[in-house]
């Protein structure tokens, strides 16, 4: 071949590397394609422990800033190429983060602290150092881990990607015991005496026995339930993807009353002198009667929420997924905007000693003060930093 | 919502929902049946981009005539080809065109996929602000993603392999190979760079979108079939010359009238009215067909 005709193959050779990137830089333009993580923050003994966008646990000590980060995360093997994989948090398409996604915000159960990765691993730390006390699975992986965990009288207890409910010893991550639902399950379970209660993509609300995994009632939706249930003097509100708020009786799961919004209800709902506040990804919180479910008022934020509100007080802090935070003084209905960070919000707010600390997508610990409203100095959660 | 998400976004996730639900709850077979329907909805556009590209094609050795002919003078040789095209009814720009208004349908449908695919739960969330408020597409969230023992979120080997095979087929069907040997390698090499470059990419996304650009190479396999019928594949690819070949190729000018015929016959042009009379026609060719005696070239080559 000679200079011509290399440099005519060259020129296709090119094309397709230009087509490639395009499509490449295409694909990325659909949002959500691989996981990020909402980590909350989990405050014990003055030291705050959030899962970063990097797949690192960071523990932060507030009262001098200072920062420890534990090992990364490790990931699955990728079936994809190009880092874009589901498994992970992908590397260079759509925003991807550059670890294993961390979802669940860690839980912390005397000298262990805990997370779980959608890498379908969960793991124990020391609070101190951080160093790992153990993993489960030890070998393997299971699916990915979205809901958070929940400790509870020297128990783990989560539920998975396989529609598996799981209950581990704490102090050594053997398996006790678990249960399958008909789908996948991304929420976080919530505890009350010894019912376990936590919500499937198979549009049921499980109760089970927290001792030996037995299920003691079941509840069915119209839709999908991915929120968190929060349990109330014997009642459980849930949200589901059927856009309704439900309130169900803790002894039998027998329908109490529901109440619709114009769409899903993702986040856990917080009650604040009998009423309670229903974020709604509809852009409003709804504020209903725990009694009757009868609407009080509803408040407009402009902007889907799906992080968890935090109650300091009589006041609730919202933040919605555009990552503007609002104050809603529940006394006088009164409703303030404290910050817009512009940067996505999902997951759940943190309080600590009048401090709303909030994750924001740009792997930033964000803090206000939600007693005057100031906006207090971020602290990078990034190691490099 | 930008007017995109709204206008053309919006309505397509939610009807791919909605059929999702109508079909089993079987999201693979809603791909399969969105694809084919937005295939059929532009049917025409379609049709005319494949005939106008195969009338292009035919009309290849007679673009080759005018450039030997009037290769100096640029000008004259445009004049030339802008007739051709037109006594042809082929419409250079119409092939782009139809591209052009096809492309926004085929990213919103892959948008869509995406987006009602959920892989991550950050896709979930943003799904949400999508949903029209009908009951239906509440319950059917989140979809379904598994179809014939496939995930639908994760890659998939025989589902890359198809897109590869299914998309080489198509392309393999429409080409025509030039007799200049340089285009010809390089029409040799897009062909096969075209599918292993998608081959590649199904492999690093979900086998949704793996899935639907087999459905969409396979409905455009049969449209082709039908305007060209096997096209490249029964065709016998010409044996390579150089240009140093060609100055010594013996002219043969029943062949070559032959072959100017029958380009003319192949011709089909859906948007120009066969009725009209200064349609272009075989018998009319006699001002603008090759003719052996008055060629230059030919007078060279004796010389």
């Amino acid at each position: 071949m000679n200079l011509k005709g290399k440099w005519r193959v060259g020129r296709v050779v090119l094309l397709a590397i230009l087509i490639l990137a395009v499509s490449l830089l295409g694909f990325g333009c659909v949002k959500g394609l691989a996981p990020i993580g909402w980590s909350g923050g989990k405050v014990s003994d003055g030291t705050l422990f959030v899962g970063s966008r990097e797949g690192r646990l960071v523990s932060i000590n507030l009262a001098d800033e200072s920062r420890l980060w534990g090992e990364p995360l490790k990931a699955v093997s990728q079936p994809g190429l190009f880092g874009c994989s589901p498994a992970m948090g992908g590397g260079g398409c759509g925003g991807a983060s550059s670890g294993v996604a961390v979802y669940g915000t860690p839980v912390v159960d005397g000298e262990l602290v805990y997370i779980a990765g959608y890498n379908g691993k969960i793991y124990a730390y020391n609070t101190t150092s951080l160093g790992i006390r153990w993993v489960y699975p030890r070998e393997s992986n299971l699916e990915p881990f979205v809901g958070g965990l929940l400790a509870s009288q020297g128990k783990l207890y989560i539920g998975g990607d396989d529609g598996k409910v799981y209950a581990l010893d704490a102090a050594t991550g053997d398996s006790l015991w678990e249960f399958q639902t008909g789908d996948k399950i991304w929420g976080t379970p919530a505890i009350n005496g010894d019912t376990l209660y936590i919500g499937s993509f198979d549009k049921k609300l499980y109760a089970l026995n927290a001792a030996d995994g037995s299920l003691k009632w079941e509840f069915t939706a119209e839709g999908s339930i991915i929120a968190t249930p929060l349990v109330d003097n014997g009642v459980i509100y849930i949200g589901s993807f059927d856009r309704y708020m439900y309130a169900l009786n803790a002894v039998d799961g027998s329908l109490k009353w529901k109440s619709i919004g114009k769409n899903w209800f993702w986040a856990e709902p917080v009650i604040v002198n009998d009423v309670l506040y229903a974020p709604c990804l509809d852009g409003n919180v709804y504020a209903l009667k725990v009694a009757t479910g009868a609407e009080v008022t509803e408040y407009d934020l402009n902007a889907p929420v799906s992080s968890r509100p935090a109650v300091v007080d009589s006041t609730v802090i919202f933040a919605t997924r555009k990552g503007v935070v609002y104050s809603l003084a529940t006394g006088t209905g009164e409703i303030l905007q404290l910050a817009d960070f512009e940067q996505d919000i999902d997951g759940p707010l943190t309080v600590y000693d009048g401090i709303v600390y909030i994750h924001t997508q740009d792997k930033l610990l964000q803090r206000i003060n939600a007693v005057t409203g100031a906006v207090l100095r971020a602290v990078s959660l990034e190691s490099k930093n | 919502m930008n007017p995109w998400e709204l206008i053309i976004q919006q309505p397509v996730i939610n009807v791919l929902i909605v059929m999702s639900h109508y079909l089993a709850d079987n999201f693979g077979l809603a791909i399969i049946a969105l694809t084919v329907i937005v295939n059929l909805l532009m049917l025409k556009l379609t049709l005319s981009q494949i005939r106008s590209s195969k009338a292009m094609q035919d009309l290849q050795p007679r673009i080759a005539e005018l450039q030997k002919k009037y290769g100096k003078d640029k000008q004259k040789l445009s004049q030339e080809q802008m007739r051709m095209y037109k006594e042809s009814g082929v419409k250079p720009a119409g092939c782009a065109i139809t591209m052009i208004i096809q492309m926004p349908v085929w990213i919103a449908l892959y948008q869509a996929i995406m987006l009602a695919l959920a892989v991550a739960p950050e896709g979930l969330l943003n799904l949400s602000k999508y949903l029209y408020q009908w009951p239906i597409v509440y319950s059917v969230l989140p979809l379904n993603r598994d179809f014939l023992m496939l995930d639908l979120a994760q890659p998939n080997f025989i589902l890359a392999i198809l897109v590869g095979v299914t998309m080489w087929l198509q392309q393999k069907m429409s080409m025509t190979i030039p007799s200049d040997s340089k285009q010809a390698q390089q029409s040799q090499m897009m062909l096969w760079m075209m599918p292993i470059m998608f081959a590649f990419l199904a492999l690093s996304f979900p086998s949704g979108l793996a899935l639907y650009w087999v459905a969409n190479s396979v409905v455009r396999v049969v449209l082709q079939y039908r305007v060209t019928g096997w096209g490249g594949i029964r065709r016998k690819p010409p044996e390579a010359t150089t240009d140093s070949e060609k100055k010594y190729l013996k002219f043969d000018a029943s062949e070559m009238k032959k072959s100017t015929d029958d380009v003319g016959a192949d011709i089909v042009i859906s948007d120009t009215d066969p009725s009209k009379k200064d349609a272009y026609q075989p018998s009319k060719m006699s001002k603008t067909r090759y003719q052996p005696g008055k060629d230059r070239a030919q007078k060279r080559r004796k010389k």
